[in-house]
This record gives C-alpha cells, sequence and structure tokens, in this order.
C-alpha cells in the first residue's frame, strides 16, 4: 500500500483522538474516536423501521368488524391473532400491536406521492417538486445513537420504484419514495440492490482479501486527495474554502467508515451470499432481511428503514400464489374476494417479518439477552383502507424490547386518531433519544 | 433607502430597439458618463412616476416589500445599483405597479426604464469591472461522464455509478451547489476504482451482471439504433470486460414493471419475431406468442408463462471484450396488422395489445478467455509497453504524462505524476506492471485536479490590486470549452492557451465560431436548452390515462425528439433566436404528425415541416412544454404562466407570501366548471390579482392546448367552450397563441435578454447578479446587430468580463489563520 510518511502520520493522529491536526476538526471525527471503546460495553438500542404500502385489511371497510384481519378482539396480555398477523403469534412476547392511531398529515389529494415521507415524521410537506419534508424519526435516532458506527443509519427498498401515482403534479416524486428524510431537502434514497447494499454495509469485495484490498486502496486514494484539497484551499479564497472543507469533511468521514470497518470482526456474522443475477421477489425480500440481521449483528448501524414493496407497487405475488400485482389489488373496490386476496398478500409479509424476528432473537447480545431484546422495530403501514386511501387507522406494531424499556405480549388501544406521532415520539424516548415533539406529537403513549 | 429583503422575481416587458441601443452604446462607451445631459438629471424628469405610481406603497409607513422611495434621488442610483436594477426588472415585468390599479402609459414606463438602465451603465463603466465569484467547479455527472468518454473510449453508465447532482438557478453546474457529501466522495472511489479495472482491463473478470431498462422506451415505432425493420426494444452499449461467455436474458410484457402481471395475455395471441444482434449482427432468433404460446398458456396458466419466458432467458452468446451495441428488437409487422392504434379500452389499464421489451440483462463473463485483441481504452492507456524490467517505470511515467494532461486539461510537470507512479509502485509490487498502471488510473480518476476545475491563477496581491484580474488563458480555455461542449478543451484550445494567445479577443472569438461549429456543441441543446426550458421534466409527467388514453410512451419520446431537433434547428443553424417563439417550422414522424392534426406524414422517422397552422408556431406550440406546463389530468394557466415569465421572460414570480390566503376551495354548490372559473378568484382578490393578474393571461392564451397539448374547443367533461381571452398586465389584449407570440416578440430584447441571462447563467455555472446586469444588456445590443443570432450571444458572453475575469477574493479571518500554515 502506497502512503507517504506525511499522511501516515495524519491518520495516526486520526485514530489516536483527532486533536492537532493542522485541518479543522470536524464533528464526525470526534464521535469515531471516543465512541469505540464504549460499543462493546453498552450496547445501545437498535432501531427499526418497517414500511408496509397501501394499508391492511382490519376494521375499515365497509363489511367492518365482520373483515377484520389484523386487530386483536383482546386488549392487553394474550391478545389474539388475526390471519394477517398469526405468523407473528410465535413472537408475541416481543410484540406490542397498537391500535387507534391516525396520521392526519399524511392526508392530501395526493393519495400515494406524500404517505410514504409522512410516516415517520407526522409532518405536511411542503407542495413542491424540490422536497421539502419533516425530518424522520429514524434520522432523528441515528444523528443521536448513530453516530458510532460505520453506518449512521441504513435504508433499504425492495423495488426501485412503484408506478407513476407515486409521484403528483403538486408535491413531485421526492415525498414517493422514500420513508427517509434526514433533513427537509434531504430525502435519503433507498438502496432496492442488493449488492449494493451489501458494499454500503460491508465494503466492496466478495471475501474479506478482497475487502480488505478494497479498504487499501481508499486508505491511499483519501490519503492522496485529503493532500490535493488542502494544496487547493491554500490557493482559494474565504468563500471557496467553505468547499474544500466540506470535502475535507466527507474525507474524513469515509476514512472514519474504513477503520471502523476494518475494526470490526466479521468473523461470527454469517454474511449473505448475494446472487449475481437479481433474485425473485420472496428471495430479495429475505437477502434484505438478512442484510438487516448482519448488519445489526456485526453492528454497522443501529438505525434500519426499509420499504418492503415500493408505494404503488405492481409487484406480483405469485409466490403466494397471487399473480395479481400489488397496487392494482390494493384498489380492491370494497369487493371480498379481493380483499382476501390482498390479506394473503399482507399475511405473507408477516410472515417475512416472523422469519426475520427470529434470526434477531437467536443472536445473543449484551447480558443474557438477544438482540430482538434490545431492539425497537416499528411495523405497519401509513394507509388503512388501500381503496379510500385513508390514514385512519393505521395498522401498527412493536416488535422488540428496547432493552427492556418495551414490556411486550399486549395490545393497547388508543381513542380514534391518536396522533401516529405520539408513537413515534414515545419510541426515540424509549431508545434514549432526547426528543421534545414529533410532528403533530400531543404527548407520549406511556403505555407502551 | 432599504434594500428589498425577498427575491424578487427578475425581467420584463419593454423597452423600444432605439432606446436600448441608446442604453447598451452607453455602456461600451465610458464616456457616456460625461455626455451632456448627466444620467441623473435625465432621469429628474421621469422622477414623478414614482411619487405618481409606486409611493402610495412604497413609503416610509406602507414600506411594503421593505422598500421605501419617499428619499430616493437619482443620484441614488451609483450608490445602490442592486436596488435600482430591481426596479428595472419590476417595470420592465409589468409586475409593478400591481394589475388592477392605475398605471403609466406604457410609453412613460419605457423612457424611464431606459433612462434607469442608461444611468446604472453609466455607473458600472465608472465603477469598473466586477466579474464576480465564481467557486471551483466540481465536474457533474454529464461531465464526468464526457470526461471518461474522451479519455477512454467507453460510455459509463453515470446514473449507475455517480450520484445525482443538486440544480440551481434552473442549471445542474451551478458551481455554488455541487458539493461533495460521503456518499459522493464514497461513489467517486469506487467509480474511479471501477473505472480504472474496466479501463485497463483484466484477463478473468468477476461475474457481473448489468441490467438495461426500456421503461420509457416506445414499442410500436423504431427506436433509434437498431436495425431497420424492427419495431421497439432497446439498443445499449454495453462493455463486455474479456473474451468469453456472456448471457443475456429479456424481458418481455406488454405494460412495464409487471412482467407476471395478471390476465388476460392478449399480447401472446399473436406470432412476434425477435431478434439480438450485437454490433448489427444477430446472434438470436425466436418467435413469441401465436397458437403453440397462447395453448400453453391457456393449458399451464402463469407456469406457462414462465415456460415461454425461459426461451428467452439466458441465451448464451461469445462475444469479445471491448465496448459493443447489445440489440434487442421485435421484427416489425405490417402496419394493417394493427400494432398501431390499439388503444386502451379500460381506463387507466389499457389493453395489453402487442408484447414489448422493457429489459435487458447481461451476465458474464463465463469461461472467460482473457483479451484477445487489443481495446479502445487499452489503445489510449499504452502508448508504451516494456519489452523488460528496467523498461517499466519509465513507460508508466509516460503513460500517466499522457493521461494526466488530458484528465488535468493542462500540461503537467513531476507532481503530478510522482502520486500517480507512487500508486504504480505499490500496485507493482503486489502485481505485475499491468497492476501498477491500473492502481495510478484509479488515483488519476480520484484525483482533486480530474474533478475539480480550481486552478485560479496568483491574483495580483497588495492593497492596490485591482479589485478584479483577467483569469488565465488556461482557465479560459476551460470555461470555454465547458461553457460550449459541457467537456474539457481540446489540444488546439490548450495549445493556444500554453502560447497565452487565447486572451486575444480575436482568437477567443475564431475559438469560440469553430467550438460552435464542432458537433460537441450539441451539448447546448441537450444539456443547456433542454435545462432552460425545463423539458427534460417531459420524462417525470404521467398524463392520466382515463382522461389521455392516447399518450403512450411513443408520444413521450416523439415529443423529447421534437425539442431536441426543433432547438437545433434554431441555435446552431445561426437564425434568430426569436425564431423559436415563432418558427413556421417542426420535426414530425407519424405518430407526432397525427398527434397535430398533420396528416400527410408517413413512417417513424422524424422529418421537418412546414406548419400550417399558425397556432403550432414556435415553442408555444410544441406538446413538450405545454405537457411540462400542465398537472397530469388538467392544464393550469398558472403553471404556463409561470412557465413563460420564468424561461421565456427570465422573471419569475415570486412564490405566495406569508399571511395571503390561498384557499380557493370553492363553497358547497358552487363548484366551478372550468378551469378559468376556478380562477376567477384570482381576480377578485386584489392580493392574489397582484400576481395573479400577471401570470395567468400569459397561461390563460394557451388554454385551448390540453395537457398532452392536443388543440381542443371545448372542454372535455362538460362540453362548455374554451374561453383563452385575457389582458397582460401592461393592457395588450391576447386572446390565443398566435397574439401571445406576437405580444412577447413585439419587442424582441424582452425574450433575447432572458435567453442571454439563461445561457450567461449556465456559461458561468453561477446565478447572475445585478453587476452582471450592464454586460447583459450589452450583449444583447451587440447581439441585436447580429439579428439575434445564438451565436453571437454565446460570442457576446465570451467576451464580457464575468467569463473573463475573476474578482479577488476579499480577505477575511481566515487568511490569518491560513498565513500561519497547517
Amino acid at each position: 500500500m502506497f502512503i507517504t510518511k506525511k499522511h501516515l502520520s495524519r491518520r495516526t493522529l486520526l485514530q489516536a483522538g483527532g486533536a492537532s491536526i493542522g485541518l479543522p476538526l470536524l464533528s464526525a471525527m470526534v464521535p469515531a474516536a471516543t465512541a469505540l471503546a464504549q460499543t462493546a460495553a453498552a450496547p445501545r438500542p437498535r432501531m427499526g423501521f418497517f414500511y408496509l404500502p397501501h394499508g391492511a385489511i382490519m376494521d375499515n371497510t365497509r363489511f367492518g368488524a365482520e373483515m377484520n384481519r389484523w386487530t386483536p378482539d383482546i386488549e392487553g396480555r394474550d391478545f389474539d391473532f388475526k390471519p394477517i398477523l398469526e405468523p407473528l403469534a410465535p413472537h408475541r412476547d416481543h410484540l406490542t400491536v397498537v391500535s387507534g392511531l391516525g396520521n392526519k398529515p399524511a392526508e392530501s389529494s395526493a393519495v400515494h406521492a406524500i404517505v410514504p415521507a409522512t410516516w415517520l415524521s407526522c409532518e405536511h410537506p411542503r407542495q413542491s417538486h424540490a422536497p421539502f419534508a419533516g425530518v424522520t424519526v429514524d434520522q432523528i435516532a441515528a444523528a443521536h445513537i448513530g453516530q458510532d458506527t460505520p453506518l449512521p443509519s441504513l435504508e433499504l427498498a425492495t423495488e426501485e420504484e412503484g408506478g407513476g401515482a407515486a409521484c403528483d403534479g403538486t408535491y413531485g416524486c421526492s415525498y414517493g419514495r422514500t420513508i427517509s428524510f434526514r433533513a427537509p431537502t434531504t430525502p435519503m434514497p433507498m438502496e432496492y440492490e442488493p449488492r449494493k447494499a451489501f458494499e454500503k454495509i460491508f465494503g466492496r469485495g466478495k471475501t474479506p482479501e478482497q475487502r480488505s484490498e478494497v479498504a487499501n486502496d481508499y486508505r491511499s486514494l483519501l490519503d492522496m486527495v485529503a493532500g490535493e484539497a488542502a494544496d487547493l484551499k491554500r490557493k482559494l479564497g474565504p468563500a471557496d474554502r467553505i468547499l474544500v472543507d466540506d470535502y475535507l469533511e466527507s474525507v474524513r468521514e469515509i476514512e472514519r467508515r474504513i477503520e471502523l470497518l476494518g475494526q470490526r470482526d466479521l468473523s461470527a456474522v454469517a454474511l449473505p451470499e448475494i446472487p449475481v443475477a437479481r433474485p425473485d421477489f420472496d428471495d430479495l425480500i429475505r437477502l434484505m432481511h438478512d442484510l438487516v440481521v448482519a448488519a445489526f449483528q456485526a453492528n454497522m448501524t443501529r438505525i434500519v428503514s426499509i420499504m418492503l414493496a415500493a408505494e404503488v407497487s405492481n409487484q406480483p405475488y405469485t409466490h403466494v400464489g397471487i399473480p395479481d400485482a400489488f397496487h392494482p389489488l390494493s384498489h380492491h373496490a370494497e369487493n371480498k374476494g379481493s380483499m382476501e386476496k390482498l390479506v394473503v398478500v399482507q399475511r405473507y409479509h408477516s410472515q417475512v417479518f416472523a422469519d426475520f424476528l427470529a434470526k434477531l432473537a437467536a443472536i445473543p447480545d449484551g447480558d443474557g439477552g438477544s438482540i430482538l431484546d434490545n431492539s425497537i422495530l416499528l411495523y405497519g403501514s401509513n394507509m388503512s383502507n388501500s381503496n379510500s386511501h385513508n390514514n385512519f387507522p393505521l395498522p401498527t406494531l412493536i416488535a422488540g424490547r428496547g432493552s427492556g424499556t418495551i414490556e411486550g405480549n399486549r395490545h393497547l388501544r388508543y381513542p380514534d386518531r391518536t396522533p401516529l406521532a405520539n408513537l413515534l415520539l414515545t419510541l426515540l424516548k424509549r431508545a434514549g433519544v432526547p426528543a421534545e415533539s414529533v410532528g403533530d406529537s400531543s404527548g407520549e403513549l406511556t403505555e407502551v | 433607502m432599504t434594500r428589498f429583503r425577498r427575491r424578487v422575481p427578475k425581467r420584463s416587458r419593454v423597452h423600444p430597439l432605439r432606446t436600448a441601443a441608446a442604453v447598451v452604446g452607453c455602456a461600451l462607451l465610458a464616456a457616456c458618463a460625461q455626455r451632456d445631459i448627466p444620467p441623473e438629471a435625465a432621469l429628474a424628469a421621469h422622477w414623478p412616476i414614482l411619487d405618481g405610481y409606486c409611493a402610495d406603497c412604497h413609503n416610509d409607513t406602507e414600506y411594503a416589500a421593505e422598500f421605501s422611495f419617499d428619499a430616493a434621488e437619482p443620484a441614488d442610483i451609483a450608490a445602490d445599483p442592486e436596488t435600482w436594477e430591481k426596479v428595472v426588472r419590476k417595470l420592465r415585468g409589468d409586475l409593478m405597479p400591481p394589475p388592477g390599479g392605475p398605471r403609466p402609459d406604457a410609453e412613460r414606463v419605457d423612457a424611464f426604464v431606459a433612462s434607469l438602465g442608461d444611468a446604472l451603465d453609466a455607473a458600472a463603466a465608472i465603477r469598473g469591472p466586477m466579474p464576480g465569484h465564481v467557486s471551483p467547479h466540481r465536474l457533474n455527472r454529464t461531465e464526468y461522464a464526457r470526461a471518461i468518454e474522451d479519455l477512454f473510449g467507453f460510455r459509463i453508465d453515470a446514473a449507475a455509478l455517480l450520484p445525482n447532482d443538486i440544480a440551481s438557478e434552473g442549471f445542474d453546474n451551478i458551481a455554488e451547489v455541487l458539493g461533495v457529501s460521503p456518499t459522493h466522495l464514497d461513489q467517486y472511489l469506487a467509480a474511479a476504482r471501477d473505472i480504472s479495472i474496466r479501463a485497463v482491463g483484466e484477463a478473468v473478470p468477476e461475474l457481473t451482471r448489468a441490467y438495461y431498462r426500456s421503461e420509457r422506451e416506445n414499442r410500436t415505432m423504431h427506436v433509434a439504433g437498431l436495425p431497420l425493420g424492427t419495431r421497439g426494444g432497446l439498443a445499449v452499449g454495453h462493455y463486455f470486460p474479456a473474451d468469453g461467455e456472456y448471457d443475456i436474458s429479456l424481458n418481455i410484457s406488454s405494460i412495464p414493471g409487471a412482467e407476471l402481471r395478471g390476465y388476460p395475455y392478449g399480447w401472446l395471441e399473436y406470432r412476434h419475431r425477435l431478434v439480438v444482434t450485437i454490433d448489427g449482427i444477430k446472434v438470436f432468433e425466436d418467435f413469441i406468442g401465436g397458437e403453440e404460446d397462447s395453448r400453453t398458456l391457456d393449458q399451464e396458466q402463469i407456469q406457462g408463462v414462465e415456460r415461454i419466458r425461459d426461451r428467452f432467458r439466458n441465451i448464451r452468446v461469445s462475444v469479445k471484450a471491448g465496448q459493443r451495441n447489445v440489440a434487442a428488437s421485435f421484427i416489425a409487422r405490417s402496419l394493417a396488422e394493427g400494432d398501431y392504434l390499439l388503444q386502451s379500452l379500460t381506463p387507466g389499464e389499457g389493453v395489453p395489445d402487442v408484447p414489448r421489451l422493457y429489459g435487458l440483462e447481461i451476465i458474464g463473463p463465463y469461461n472467460a478467455t482473457g483479451i484477445g485483441e487489443s481495446t479502445v481504452s487499452r489503445d489510449r492507456i499504452f502508448v508504451c509497453y516494456p519489452r523488460e524490467q528496467g523498461a517499466e517505470r519509465p513507460c508508466a511515467r509516460e503513460i500517466f504524462a499522457n493521461l494526466a494532461t488530458r484528465a488535468f486539461r493542462r500540461p503537467v510537470d513531476a507532481a503530478d505524476i510522482d502520486p500517480l507512479l507512487g500508486f504504480y509502485d505499490a500496485g507493482r509490487n503486489d502485481g505485475d506492471f499491468e497492476a501498477g498502471i491500473q492502481k495510478g488510473v484509479m488515483a488519476l480518476l480520484a484525483s482533486t485536479k480530474f474533478l475539480y476545475r480550481a486552478e485560479p491563477g496568483d491574483a495580483p496581491a497588495g492593497p492596490d490590486a485591482a479589485s478584479a484580474y483577467a483569469v488565465s488563458d488556461l482557465e479560459l480555455a476551460w470555461r470555454l470549452a465547458f461553457f460550449i461542449w459541457s467537456q474539457g478543451p481540446d489540444e488546439t484550445l490548450l495549445e493556444l492557451a500554453e502560447q497565452g494567445r487565447l486572451g486575444d479577443p480575436d482568437v477567443l472569438e475564431a475559438q469560440a465560431g469553430r467550438m460552435l461549429a464542432d458537433r460537441r456543441s450539441s451539448s447546448l441543446v441537450t444539456n443547456f436548452a433542454f435545462q432552460w426550458l425545463a423539458v427534460r421534466r417531459v420524462e417525470m409527467i404521467d398524463p392520466d390515462p382515463r382522461l389521455y388514453p392516447n399518450f403512450d410512451e411513443d408520444l413521450r419520446s416523439a415529443f423529447r425528439e421534437e425539442m431536441a431537433l426543433f432547438l437545433d434547428s434554431i441555435l446552431r443553424e445561426e437564425r434568430s433566436v426569436l425564431d423559436l417563439l415563432t418558427a413556421n417550422h417542426t420535426f414530425v414522424n407519424e405518430r407526432l404528425a397525427r398527434h397535430y392534426g398533420i396528416d400527410t406524414v408517413r413512417g417513424d422517422r422524424f422529418r421537418r415541416v412546414e406548419l400550417a397552422d399558425s397556432r403550432r408556431f414556435g415553442l408555444f406550440g410544441k406538446a413538450s412544454i405545454l405537457m411540462v406546463t400542465s398537472y397530469p389530468d388538467r392544464t393550469s394557466p398558472v403553471l404556463r404562466g409561470a412557465w413563460i415569465m420564468e424561461h421565456i421572460l427570465a422573471t419569475p414570480p415570486a412564490s405566495v407570501p406569508a399571511g395571503v390566503e390561498t384557499d380557493l376551495t370553492p363553497a358547497p354548490g358552487d363548484i366551478p366548471r372550468t378551469v378559468r372559473e376556478r380562477l376567477a378568484r384570482h381576480r377578485t382578490e386584489p392580493s392574489c390579482n397582484h400576481c395573479h393578474g400577471v401570470i395567468d393571461p400569459l397561461g390563460q392564451a394557451l388554454e385551448n392546448f390540453n395537457v398532452i397539448g392536443e388543440w381542443r374547443t371545448h372542454e372535455r367533461d362538460n362540453g362548455l367552450p374554451i374561453d383563452s381571452s385575457g389582458t397582460l398586465a401592461g393592457g395588450m389584449p391576447v386572446n390565443d397563441p398566435e397574439e401571445l407570440r406576437r405580444a412577447l416578440t413585439a419587442e424582441p430584447e424582452l425574450f433575447v435578454q432572458a435567453l442571454a441571462e439563461k445561457l450567461m447563467t449556465y456559461a458561468l455555472g453561477r446565478g447572475l447578479e445585478y453587476y452582471d446586469m450592464p454586460s447583459v444588456r450589452a450583449i444583447v445590443a451587440d447581439a441585436a446587430a447580429a439579428g439575434y443570432s445564438f451565436d453571437s450571444l454565446v460570442l457576446g458572453i465570451a467576451r464580457s468580463e464575468a467569463f473573463r475575469m475573476r474578482a479577488v477574493p476579499e480577505p477575511d479571518a481566515e487568511d490569518a489563520l491560513q498565513a500561519r500554515g497547517d
């Protein structure tokens, strides 16, 4: 590997604590250096946000309770499982089903185009093609508990995009293709290629040797460009130095990632095999979940957001006997036959989620618990009845016990149209994230 | 006087040619400041306009827009040009006084504006050059891809390799916002590594998958790049990394994105012949559909479809390394069989009519056998090849010197080459000569010297130094090349720069002329003009299929093609740019001709036609423009009016001010029946009318064009006649596209100045400021003498001080820090 002497010493400083180098000390470095020691000792909760588009068949159709396939009848402990949630029954002790929630800020005439982006922000976005939306709770969490992992957060999807209705003449396309906003104008793209997702989490290369070779290449390149940028900076006026500072900050952020990555022991982690050909949907969605399991296990990130299908997805579910495309099917026209088909699709997603939970439950984490014990995973939709595109009652559940902050095995029913934001705020607090409010929140759901 | 806080809508209506010429002549001759009548004195005669029509709101008490004329004097102009340029814009654009109130005669306003411009230009001439500040440019995605193609002779999929760029001021090359986030840097490093491996080549590359989509491509027309006599499909440039076998899979359906989409599979009813070619040579042919496939489908349902599809998956072909054109398409049947015009019968769904190729996957290489013959990129890299170990390092040096000169767009020295050799040595130690070269090429592509255009010459120092200085010839060459070609300079330009001759105005002009004549200047159409007119959005709008069942991807691509050809025919043929608004020709194929009601065109080839229907003349009659200014389900005079103000007149309307009621929801039982009725509220509420009185009539004149640009005389839903009449803010009645066109070209410098401003923004890579306006007025006046040709605007910009000069940065506290050294 090629490293000049000057730059070698710069990196040594970086690893040793990051002080006293000539370039401005930037925020990204500080947590990198300080938090490393803490990570092993005090596991912090993982947070996951699992977005299922197009609502669920529950007590939200003209048939009322007769067609309810989601909401348990029993409140409190030892609740019953309706067909959609039934696959999750083995994880009862780690489940909290929350009923009665609604999300008013998600309402608009653009029935699909703003639903994804408002799920985790509960804030109505600006009517513009250029994005301007509320910051989402996954990113709020990432800013607080995601800074000492190689990736502050991870955003995944299973499809590149759905049909045209995910865009809108008024709201554009910015709010329909992601559930994550780091800043009002910064939507986080959702990675849908398993290969790219893998490389983002674990680095490029198929074998540990290849990954280490790539990391070496990057280290040398970063040394070179850091030196070049510093030279360039000397030639520039004050206004332009800011640009170079941004560049150098990015250099340090990538360096930080590579160093953290290099320190992770992956020998005990089952890294998923990524096939060359794009897998079919069932294999792909499970692969994406396996990547999340591995990322959590290796402590590559603590925060994951995933769109389980694209908004306005045209994905057929032939693998569970439903050849219809998801979105057209979701316009069930209050027809029982169509609704039962949709139940099969939604139940399938519960099954995938249940299998994912089983893997998390099998991985020890901290003092005798599992990763699932230490996780807070929100699963649900930001739409209720996919035929009328309303946003109440929202199908919502939590998996995991948040390192003992969430009891589990309960069905909680809140008054109708309790803001979803109240739950999001509650989850942030349970994860140790200081937050005063989220979107239109009016308080916490202390019972959770 | 206080300055405006809000960003004020730019641009304008305005002054007759003779006054414009006088104003600009003045800017050119600094002497005009010493004319008999000082500009302030001339202005004083117009001052009553401010008192009579402006000071009612803009006074110390009302303080509208935080702006007062109470203490304003003609002598203020030189001291506060920023504010007065805004006044000029407001008046030129008829934005003020607001519609609905009393306004002075147009002649009086014109004379006042002319006089103001005169004074501003005179003040600028005395003040001296203010070329403004441009940050170091990072190559954007388009420029990066062009640079790679220039270096190695292959195309990269920039969208897949590199992050998207943020646009500002309507363009994606604005230096200030081309930042580098960690995601960017990560992807640049990855791209540098991937591209270097591809360029040098590997004997046994890893198995990789490439997937190409044709979601936006057509299915019934011939596609450029595919063999004649074929229909639909896609042609892609694919780089095969080594000699070997590759699997090609085709995704076939009739609806994009839903390959297994339910029943009926009507599109399998007839036999369609499908071919795959590589560099024009047929490598695969088979039929899909017809009796046997229909039977399979009947009997086996979904599984049957899978079996049919399997015939088009994993087609194993042997290919030699290099960039190749891979094409897959259907053989066109005669039109009598009806591939055409099978329109959707089910609202929103459409009837699957013919099979369509929407994706092509290439996986390989299997059984790779190295790189037999050379590739273009290897030829370009290996300008020498060592026969013995001792020759290796000198050869590596030669290779990097050659590549770096082109990649860094300038002569290079040891300081540029040595770091690359460092990478070479590391790679050579771990592997062989070529491994070393690959590492060096990787470093070259990751270098900020490649990624940035940032080589400011040393500014003259000292307290007495001027506030601006001429950029080096080298930087001038870069600016010129990126402006006209969207890529780095060629050898001729670099040579002239090296000889220090490019700064010579005649040489500069001759070079600009040469570059405009070169085909690379087509980026001014595809890159500049498409962004200027916002027509790239044509890809992003999906008209409501229930309302516009005739719209399909064929039509979308025809819209795009027409616009590209039309713009090219005016911008690159030395015609007056006013022809953009008025030209009586366009380019159509049969599909688009039918859409426009022209029934004499046959076939898929685009050709130039003279338009008999004058409503279709110029940009306002082009479907792409009409569609990007509509909602998917209805037209919007507001969007169209705002588009005209922003893109044609360069005076974008202000956004809705805080506190203004914007809820137009009608009372129950009072549902408006037409778009016009919906907008009636804009007229009755003064707070709306201030802006919408300017915006709406412009768009209303185009109301006879529907969302996809078809002419209509009645509303679709209720059969009510379309009323496109209106009165522009300046008082001119306009009732249809022709009158709108006449109104907007009555004072040609309005539009020309708007285009000049947009072009200058793009050329400089920064938003324009008040101190640029004297230059803009001069460029427009010079262009008038050249018949308003596009070339004359390009030349005018290339000669402008903002283009040729750079402001000396203002020192600040950081300089002191910097002086201490790192």
